[in-house]
């Protein structure tokens, strides 16, 4: 691995509409980058730059609706800015809307292989793990069961397990370890160490601090739509608790 | 293949993964479509059979046709089945996002996957469906002339037409949801208007340069040479394989403008 920045993000924004039932017209839909903010749009993140070089462990720091979750999915690109840049030179592995990708109607078996497989897996490349795969997720006696029969706690196991045997460089995580009961989510906690140990570059998204202080080196504390302090996970921590006070 | 198991997904080609993607999600499609009913292929038979012999009873029992070319069954499912490719593909592209939207939200495949899925899965059904035709021709005696060598030509245009066409509607859909019942209006108009249950030299003359740059016209009219091959008009095939060219580049415009938009409101 070179020292390269991983992830470049530089002068990123992004604005949404504030209210959904506002007129669109089709100027709107083809407008690209136009910098000015229309009145009932807002940035959710705006002027957000930072460098993230292989195997750091990020923590994103925040309030509800300050913009952890869109900075999330701009590095797993399924949203794109509307200025600045991100560039993401490794593959990602997205626990974001995890459960979201499997098919109710098709097996446990089939979604597997679907879901890996839209993530960027060959048939080979799946098959060979997917009996750690299930092991993980502890369902192999629902490998015909149709998704839709799954117990939610299965499903979260299964999304987990699925997406964290990716090999991919980057790992992204979206508060996903609030669910699943403790002896899962402690399997969860070692299963990311591990992949932590292995050299893999994380990103973090949560509220729970012990968690956070406990992969995390880097934070990054985003207030108001902006980045407002990138520093280690400690000193993020202190200046959030600080204006927070309580929470 | 077995090499390819250290490789990381990362290093295949961007052209490998959208091939992989777009496959993985047809077959999900087909799938699902298949595993879920009893029936299965029947049903991508049995709508084009009952509008044939629908027609078919009409226009050779009812009233005495003076369109189309015997043997008319023949000459109306080789019409009908590229046309319910087209009309499945077309009214499906504008769910293309709202049914999938939590796929879309957390997998970061190139978006146009999403049309291209669905053109390829109902083209796929088409071609299950072809048999039908065949057996029809047989029973009605059409005779094959060498011109069913433009079938997959004709094949590859309705692919062009249709993604194109795609493309503009499934992003437009989302922000217009009006779109999606105006769709089914305007499907509906071009079935009469499209050369399926009449032939294009039916039209009178005075309509047939406007009828032209209706791209499927060209498109049935070369589906149709392999047992109809003195229907053939070349000029009308080439306004249509332009029209579909210049619809694809007006889709690929469209998609990649809209698609940032697209994927913020989903």
């Amino acid at each position: 691995m070179t020292s390269s920045a991983v992830i470049t993000v530089s002068d990123a924004g992004i604005r949404f509409r504030r209210n959904h039932k506002g007129r669109r017209s089709f100027k709107d839909l083809f407008s690209t980058k136009a910098r000015r903010s229309k009145p009932n749009e807002f940035w959710a993140l705006q002027h957000v730059s930072f460098d993230v070089h292989p195997g750091e462990a990020i923590g994103v720091v925040g309030r509800n609706g300050q913009g952890k979750s869109t900075l999330l999915k701009l590095v797993a690109n399924v949203l794109i800015p509307d200025e600045g840049a991100i560039n993401v030179n490794a593959g990602v592995a997205p626990l974001i809307e995890i459960t979201g990708g499997f098919v109710d109607d098709l097996t446990v078996r089939d979604n597997v292989f679907l879901t890996a497989g839209l993530h960027g897996m060959t048939r080979d490349q799946v098959a060979a793990k997917f009996d750690d795969i299930i092991e993980f997720a502890e369902i192999e006696d629902f490998l015909d069961t149709p998704y839709k029969h799954l117990s939610s706690g299965m499903k979260v196991r299964l999304a987990f397990s699925v997406v964290t045997s990716l090999e991919e460089p980057v790992l992204l995580v979206d508060e996903v370890l609030a669910v699943g009961d403790k002896a899962f989510k402690n399997k969860c906690y070692s299963r990311i160490e591990e992949m932590l140990t292995e050299g893999r570059t994380l990103f973090f998204v949560s509220h729970n601090e012990r968690d956070l202080e406990r992969f995390c080196t880097r934070g990054l504390y985003l207030d108001k739509g902006a980045l407002k302090l990138d520093a280690s996970i400690g000193e993020v921590l202190a200046a959030y608790n600080e204006d927070y006070p309580g929470l | 293949m077995s090499a390819s198991v250290e490789q990381s997904p990362y290093q295949r080609s961007a052209f490998a993964r959208y091939r992989h993607a777009l496959w993985l999600l047809t077959r999900r499609d087909l799938k699902v479509r298949y595993s879920t009913s009893a029936l299965g292929y029947i049903w991508s038979v049995l709508d084009p059979l009952i509008m044939s012999g629908i027609y078919w009873f009409i226009f050779t029992q009812v009233f005495q046709r003076a369109a189309g070319t015997e043997p008319y069954i023949v000459f109306l499912l080789a019409g009908l089945l590229p046309w319910m490719w087209f009309n499945g593909a077309v009214s499906d592209s504008t769910r293309a996002f709202l049914k999938s939207a939590k796929l879309v939200r957390s997998t970061a495949i190139p978006r146009s996957i999403w049309v291209a899925s669905i053109v390829l899965g109902k083209g796929i059904e088409f071609i299950f469906a072809l048999p039908v035709l065949a057996l029809f021709a047989v029973i009605a005696g059409a005779q094959l002339s060498w011109e069913v060598v433009y079938f997959p030509l004709a094949i590859i245009l309705q692919a062009i037409l249709t993604f194109g066409i795609g493309l503009i509607v499934a992003p437009l859909v989302v922000f217009f949801r009006d779109l999606e019942r105006a769709i089914k209006l305007v499907l509906r108009f071009l079935f009469y208007a499209s050369p399926i249950i009449y032939a294009f030299g039916d039209l009178p003359a005075a309509i047939q340069p406007w009828a032209a740059f209706n791209p499927l016209a060209g498109i049935f009219d070369l589906y149709r040479a392999a047992f109809f091959p003195e229907e053939l008009n070349w000029a009308v095939v080439g306004v249509s394989a332009t029209m579909s060219v210049v619809i694809l580049a007006l889709g690929l415009w469209v998609f990649k403008r809209a698609e940032r938009s697209v994927l913020k409101e989903i």
